[in-house]
């Protein structure tokens, strides 16, 4: 059995409450070495990681640390497909093995800033059209993780590949999702398996209500911050409780993307009928084929549980994400730059959370507001409805659906400037200026700092 | 005297000027954008040691930028931002729109004011019956910061006079493109152009400001429209009038210009600039089938909300060849809210566009927006030059919102007439 982690009962004592290095360690080998001697003997209980691996390699009985061959259902690239392309053009002879399970979307750095990238765009396209790529998502589509949710190419149980470190976040609507790199998705392209190491895997207990201006982005900063950047070095990260089961898929889609930055090799929750909801509405046929769920009794190498009902807003400050303080530590700081947008928080319901709190206010004097849609569904939901029409009027500038300036796309600053970001990255140099700052936070949180010009907890705009 | 001799009378001090006398007049406006902005302040910090005379008649806006894409425009941005704070200039910082339209819709431009601006496109302000001249960032820097004042040559003035209706296809910015390549490249150097008659009277504002948007094209001096009701009524509500009392134009009859150039525009076809220069015009139906990669609506010569109207009146329930890409530049705030509150973002979303902030949009791919070697973009800019969209092999069609709807609907250059 692993060492609970238990986080969020006392907001000052869950800060400063960090688990030694060193017992974690030893628990993570004990129960690593528990769980292969019970999946050798093939009876054990498996977790949801074992059984989605099984399946993709078409073999039975993998314990944690096995390394199979497996044939991931679908191999996302992103704008970085222009790499995978040149590496293809150098092999010989060389074939696309399944082009239909092939997904390029055009969201890092677009539209083009300069001909050489509107050179590998273009490079994209058409290798895309020449091949047959089953999956072709040009500028202005979105954020590949969101692109490939909404239009119904993630389903539970699949394993899926991408050149994106947050893939884990496929997670949410049951997949195993995982960032590879690019020559690994090369690799795939042309034979259609791909080496993996069955993960360990971690049990995250999310129970209590959320508090007004409290989100899922505030439980996984705190995670983050109490279990420190390698908490799940390599473990499959399963969300479970009553709070996770309360949450929407776009809630659940943050909890499993910001599970990369606790080192995760994915993230899951156990897919229901909100999931099910989600995917028939995306158009997907049969959504539970291939679905899987761990088993009792699964064994975990590591556990955690958050009590969400008092917890408070957090924030991570520079430059780690792992350096989460409680807002009220860092409130007041002045900043330069808010930025709503990235594969973390800019869904549609980040929108309204964004908007509800800058209705008929003004962002304040002196402050840059942009905000990114994470995609072209966001942005139509937002147009319809009325959002976007409220950000322009508060003073946003609105972008065009994509990574923005989480991916360097936009939103740079200068030297001493300081940005608040709903991104799920604030490594020095991300955005501009190696001496320049960046904090991470939920929308609500943004919106309201962004009416103040200083970090302000969203509890006091809410009341 | 016409009006800009009358402007230029009176803020020389001056009972009368006569075209070629040489007058130092008071400047009213000096707006600049990020760019010039940049270089304009720096100049002006390092060479010259004397204070700003008139900051509240100075302006910047944040145009050619929107969302930096480095730290090196990063700073170009926060270096503007601190120099507009410290001199107590006004800033319209990033998603106000492109900077003409921005300082007009902000109240900053009215008729009878002389405007200067470190933008070649400045005489667009004409539209609003002002004398408007580009200057460079080291005459701003220089004379206009710290004496409030700049020195003209009088113009002579040259009118063009239009009159009949369009043909269904036929837009005013046609009309504006096909008098570039009649008046020619050089055809107007120095001159004032006085654009009227009663198909320029019949026109809006918005689309009035394509005609002295020509100006640097012809290698006039400035263009302008003698101010009429229409003008006057934008102006009170911008609380911009302060220039015009006591402003005496003599009535037509009267004025002798150098020359008159009368065109009917009944007969004009839709037009399209081809690179490698704005005056090299041709009928669409002459390069029809050209393929494009891109479209915009956007820059001096579009993102009006009209552009914004024509192009969903061609694209509504439609979408955009899969070659293309379309970008949407909303000249203002303003323009964007309202494109929302009419339902257009959201057509035009639907058919594929992509919606830029209120900016320069793609113009110098500054911010973003450039081509590959190769593609070719129809737009609504005011520029086609080489190399100014990504790469030097790269090709701009300059047309109107409709030929840039219908280009962006068969993915090739088209003439709008074969859709209506």
């Amino acid at each position: 059995m692993s060492a609970p982690t238990k986080t969020g009962a006392d907001p000052q004592a869950s800060a400063s409450a960090k688990t030694g290095a060193g017992p974690q360690a030893s628990a993570v080998a004990k129960a690593a070495e528990t769980s292969s001697v019970k999946g050798a003997a093939g009876t054990a209980p498996r977790t949801f990681a074992q059984k989605a691996i099984e399946r993709a390699s078409g073999s039975s009985g993998l314990a944690p640390g096995t390394i199979v061959e497996v044939e991931p259902d679908l191999y996302m690239s992103h704008t970085a497909s222009w790499r995978c392309i040149k590496t293809f053009e150098k092999l010989p002879g060389a074939a696309i093995r399944h082009p239909e399970r092939i997904a390029m979307v055009m969201d890092h750095i677009s539209p083009a800033p300069t001909a050489q990238v509107a050179g590998h765009h273009r490079l994209c396209r058409e290798f895309a059209r020449a091949h047959g790529v089953g999956h072709f998502f040009d500028v202005n589509e979105g954020i590949a993780h969101l692109v490939l949710m909404e239009r119904g190419l993630i389903k539970p149980g699949e394993v899926i590949i991408g050149t994106d470190s947050h893939s884990t976040i496929y997670g949410a609507l049951g997949a195993l999702g995982t960032g590879v790199g690019f020559s690994e998705i090369t690799a795939t392209w042309v034979t259609g398996v791909l080496w993996m190491m069955v993960p360990d895997s971690m049990k995250v207990t999310l129970e209590g209500k959320l508090p007004a201006g409290v989100y899922p982005k505030d439980i996984m900063l705190r995670l983050i911050g109490d279990l420190t950047a390698d908490g799940a070095t390599y473990l499959s990260v399963e969300f479970e409780g009553g709070l996770t089961a309360a949450m929407s898929i776009s809630q659940r889609m943050t909890l499993c993307n910001l599970a990369m930055e606790l080192g995760a090799k994915n993230a899951f929750v156990k897919p229901d009928a909100v999931a099910y909801e989600y995917l028939t509405a995306a158009g997907v046929e049969d959504p539970a084929r291939h679905a899987l769920i761990s088993d009792a009794g699964a064994s975990y190498v590591r556990e955690s549980r958050i009590d969400a009902a008092r917890l408070p807003p957090q924030v991570a400050c520079p430059h780690t994400v792992d350096n989460v303080r409680p807002v009220g530590e860092v409130a007041g700081l002045k900043l330069d730059q808010v930025f709503v947008g990235s594969c973390a928080n800019a869904k549609y319901d980040d929108l309204v959370e964004v908007a509800r709190i800058l209705k008929g206010r003004r962002v304040a004097a002196g402050i840059r507001m942009l905000v990114t849609p994470g995609s072209r569904d966001t942005m139509k939901r937002a147009a319809d409805s009325g959002v976007l029409s409220t950000l322009i009027e508060a003073g946003a500038i609105i972008t065009n659906p994509g990574c923005g300036a989480c991916a360097g796309d936009g939103g740079a600053m200068d030297k001493g400037e300081v940005t608040l970001s709903t991104a799920n990255r604030n490594f020095r140099g991300r955005m501009g200026s190696y001496e320049s700052d960046i904090y991470l936070a939920s929308p609500a949180t943004a919106a309201a700092s962004a009416l103040t010009g200083v970090i302000t907890d969203p509890r006091e705009v809410l009341q | 005297m016409n009006l800009v001799e009358s402007i230029l009378a009176r803020a020389s001090g001056r009972k009368s000027v006569e075209p070629g006398e040489i007058v130092i007049a008071e400047v009213d406006r000096m707006i600049m954008h990020d760019l010039s902005g940049y270089m304009t302040a720096r100049v002006y910090d390092e060479k010259v040691s004397k204070p700003l005379k008139h900051p509240d008649r100075v302006i910047m806006v944040f145009d050619h930028l929107f969302s930096p894409p480095r730290e090196q425009e990063a700073e170009v941005l926060k270096s503007g931002r601190e120099w507009a704070a410290k001199y107590g200039i006004r800033l319209l910082d990033c998603g106000n729109g492109n900077i003409h339209n921005a300082v007009a819709r902000n109240g900053f431009i009215g008729p009878g004011m002389v405007v200067v601006g470190s933008d070649s496109h400045t005489p667009v302000h004409g539209a609003l019956g002002a004398f408007a001249v580009a200057v460079g960032n080291d005459c701003h820097a220089g004379m206009v910061f710290p004496h409030g004042k700049a020195w003209f040559r009088v113009p002579s003035t040259v009118r063009i006079e239009l009159s009949g209706t369009l043909r269904a296809g036929t837009t005013p910015r046609d009309v504006a493109l096909w008098l570039v390549s009649r008046i020619g490249e050089d055809g107007a150097v120095y001159k004032a152009l006085e654009f009227g008659g009663p198909f320029i009277e019949a026109l809006g504002l918005f689309d009035r400001w394509l005609f002295p948007l020509i100006t640097v094209d012809v290698g006039a001096k400035c263009g302008y429209i003698e101010p009429d009701e229409k003008v006057f009524e934008f102006a009170r509500a911008a609380n911009a009038m302060q220039c015009w009392s006591g402003l005496e134009i003599a009535p037509r009859h009267e004025r002798r210009p150098e020359a008159v150039l009368t065109y009917d525009v009944s007969s004009i076809e839709p037009q399209v600039a081809c690179p490698p220069t704005v005056g090299n015009v041709k009928p669409v139906s002459e390069v029809a089938g050209k393929s494009v990669q891109w479209a915009e609506i956007g820059g001096h010569g579009g993102g009006r909300v009209e552009d914004i109207r024509m192009l969903a009146q061609v694209l509504g329930g439609k979408s955009v060849h899969p070659a293309v890409r379309l970008n949407v530049v909303p000249s203002s705030r303003a323009v964007f809210k309202q494109a929302l509150d009419e339902g257009l973002v959201q057509v035009l979303h639907a058919a594929g566009a992509l919606w830029f902030p209120p900016s320069t949009g793609s113009n110098q791919s500054v911010n973003m927006g450039a081509m590959a070697a190769g593609e070719a973009m129809i737009s609504t800019h005011s520029r086609n030059f080489p190399g100014r969209n990504g790469s030097a092999d790269a090709s701009m069609y300059l047309g109107s919102a409709l030929t840039v709807a219908a280009s962006a609907l068969r993915g090739c250059l088209t003439d709008v007439r074969e859709m209506l």
